[in-house]
């Protein structure tokens, strides 16, 4: 237990997916297998539609910036996934799977990363993270009202620690193990 | 020893008698063969009877996962081999689309967007729409099968009926159509031009709903205030431009950055026509593929608007964005015939059938990545014409987001770019620097360029 206490807490991090590869499931499905495969966890899943005014206000920084309201008419013209990661330094690793923001340039300076390799142009850039622990809190707060960071540090935290969730696919997110498999799977 | 010498003798008799039977029958032979050889050259055969139609097939390269190619086996291999497990999700060589030629269609027109693909088929005496592909935003209309179960496809892996409101739904003479990122217009014939998929921001041409759901959606909408004479329709990602036979160009649809070109930066779900240097001018070529608009007026001059991040309109502007049509004023470069605009390079041709290029990314004029704001020529030996065949000139240019192709009078295709899913079709998965030609089993007679896959509509060699 000591040594649990001792490691670094796990960060949580927002995962959007945008609606130009939410069209196209395949591609979906692949990028939730390399969030998997890079070691991070989903605490949370939500597949939601932003309407106009919601997306300007998530995008409330870039107010007045050239590319806003491209940005903004592409955020609400169709389904996002959302999800809450958390890992070992989970936004930098999320930001480093995403690759660059311009995708026109990212297809040959990074081709291997998502947006190198399913970005159609600079705002249709497959997905998005946040940049930093504060930006996380308030954008985890705007697709997940209900959800109380606090509130899962204090009683999830350790399960995501140890290891002791598995993978739900039917809800796309992590779930502790149940008792009875995992006494099952210890013993086995 | 007597048997053997007689037996010797009769066998020396024998051989001398053949020996001199063979020479005379060989002489013989000679003068008969020559004369059958040169009977043989008299008679020309006909495998192929002289009115004999050729036959159009339809290749299909790139992204297969998506169901865009319309072969059914490359998703669901169990189907036609018994012992079939493995998924073809991506193929870097020109396939052969069967299902046409099973089922008799005949090709007449093709068009592609993300991840799906459009056909205009004649069966029999019939005209009808085909697509195949993601339908996710109802693109390709709407598919329930089996038919009242509730089950609404969002994906095609094989070509489906496209079921438009037609007078004469058997009747569908497709004048011109294209496809974006997620919607599909089609022009037909004496019934108007109709649209279906993703109308965010009006770029269908009809009123836009905040909150609309477009999967599973049923809308197929005829576009109101469409002129008569529409004769090209081009859809960038998320806009769409009408051309119209008196020259005049249309458009609707998302205008962030411009690409409608009605002097503002918002969405218009309403036709309007293109402000700026366009008045007076007749309009013969539009292209669009990403957020940058060319158009191309009869005298060959060169108007641009829309996105100009990577130096599109750098020879008029150092802006980004671009809201009204600009004349280009080029050097050097002929009379210009057609252009195109990807993601971030553009193309144009000339009537000598030169090929230009400008902008970012990969423009197929060697390794290094360039950004250039005046056309560069592409030498023409890249494109075939040499000491053997000196009159090989370039007929029509297409544009991906990120790639380039070009078609030969000689129905030869060449493709360079970015590579994504094998998209180029030259049998490897990896960029090409400069024109290339792909192996193509038929003459192409015209090309449509998606995101990641396209399609040839060709026609057999005999």
């Amino acid at each position: 237990m000591t040594i649990i206490k001792l490691l670094k807490p796990l960060q949580l991090t927002l995962a959007l997916l945008k609606p130009d590869i939410v069209a196209q499931p395949h591609i979906v499905q692949n990028i939730r297998q390399l969030i998997l495969e890079n070691g991070l966890y989903f605490v949370l899943s939500k597949n939601v539609k932003l309407s106009h005014s919601q997306a300007e206000l998530f995008y409330a920084e870039h107010r007045g910036k050239f590319f806003q309201t491209r940005l903004v008419s592409f955020m609400s013209s169709g389904p996002l996934w959302s999800h809450v990661l958390c890992g070992d330094d989970a936004i930098v690793k999320w930001r480093r799977l995403m690759g660059p923001t311009k995708v026109l340039k990212t297809v040959f300076d990074d081709p291997v990363s998502i947006r190198g390799r399913h970005g159609l142009t600079d705002t249709r850039n497959c997905t998005h993270g946040s940049d930093s622990e504060d930006t996380a809190r308030t954008e985890i707060k705007f697709f997940f009202p209900e959800f109380s960071i606090d509130k899962w540090f204090e009683q999830q935290h350790e399960l995501f620690q140890q290891d002791l969730v598995e993978f739900d696919t039917s809800l796309c997110q992590h779930v502790p193990v149940q008792a009875n498999s995992l006494g099952t799977s210890e013993f086995s | 020893m007597f048997k053997k010498m007689a037996l010797n003798g009769c066998l020396m008799k024998s051989a001398l008698n053949t020996h001199s039977y063979s020479l005379v029958l060989r002489r013989n032979n000679w003068a008969k063969n020559l004369t059958k050889r040169e009977a043989k050259k008299a008679v020309v055969i006909d495998y192929v009877g002289e009115n004999a139609e050729r036959t159009p097939i339809i290749y299909a390269w790139g992204s297969a996962a998506s169901g865009a190619l319309g072969i059914a086996s490359y998703l669901r291999p169990d189907v036609k081999f018994k012992h079939g497990r493995f998924v073809i999700s991506r193929i870097n060589r020109p396939a052969r689309v069967r299902f046409f030629d099973i089922h008799k269609l005949k090709p007449l027109d093709i068009a592609c967007g993300y991840g799906f693909t459009v056909v205009a088929v004649k069966v029999g005496s019939r005209k009808i729409l085909l697509g195949t592909g993601m339908n996710t935003d109802s693109q390709l209309g709407y598919h329930e099968a089996p038919r009242g179960s509730g089950r609404v496809l969002d994906q095609l892996i094989e070509p489906g009926r496209i079921r438009l409101p037609l007078l004469k739904p058997d009747d569908c003479n497709v004048v011109t159509m294209d496809c974006g990122r997620a919607h599909t217009v089609v022009v037909v014939e004496k019934e108007g031009a109709f649209s279906l998929g993703n109308n965010a921001c009006g770029q269908c041409g009809r009123t836009i709903v905040d909150g609309e759901d477009y999967g599973k959606n049923q809308t197929v909408n005829k576009i109101l205030g469409v002129p008569d004479d529409v004769v090209k329709v081009v859809c960038g990602q998320d806009h769409t431009l009408f051309l119209t036979q008196s020259g005049q160009v249309y458009s609707c649809g998302l205008g962030a950055d411009g690409q409608t070109g009605q002097g503002h930066y918002r969405n218009t779900d309403r036709l309007m026509l293109v402000q700026g240097d366009l008045g007076g001018e007749k309009i013969v070529s539009i292209g669009s593929r990403g957020d940058c608009c060319l158009a191309v007026s009869e005298n060959g001059d060169v108007f641009g608007w829309g996105n100009s991040e990577y130096g599109q309109l750098g020879l008029v502007t150092d802006e980004t964005q671009v809201n009204v049509a600009r004349h280009l004023p080029l050097k050097d470069c002929g009379k210009v015939v057609k252009a195109v605009a990807g993601g971030s390079q553009c193309a144009l041709l000339n009537d000598q059938g030169q090929v230009f290029v400008w902008g970012y990314g990969i423009l197929g004029k060697g390794p290094q990545l360039e950004m250039s704001t005046v056309p560069s020529r592409i030498p023409d030996p890249l494109f075939g014409r040499n000491e053997l065949s000196p009159n090989t000139k370039v007929v029509d240019i297409h544009c991906g987001l990120t790639y380039l192709s070009a078609v030969t009078d000689q129905g030869d295709v060449y493709t360079w770019g970015r590579d994504s899913q094998g998209c180029l079709g030259l049998g490897e998965y990896k960029n090409q620097f400069f024109p290339w030609k792909v192996v193509l089993p038929a003459e192409a007679i015209k090309l449509a360029c998606g995101v990641d896959h396209v399609v040839a509509l060709c026609r057999s060699f005999t």
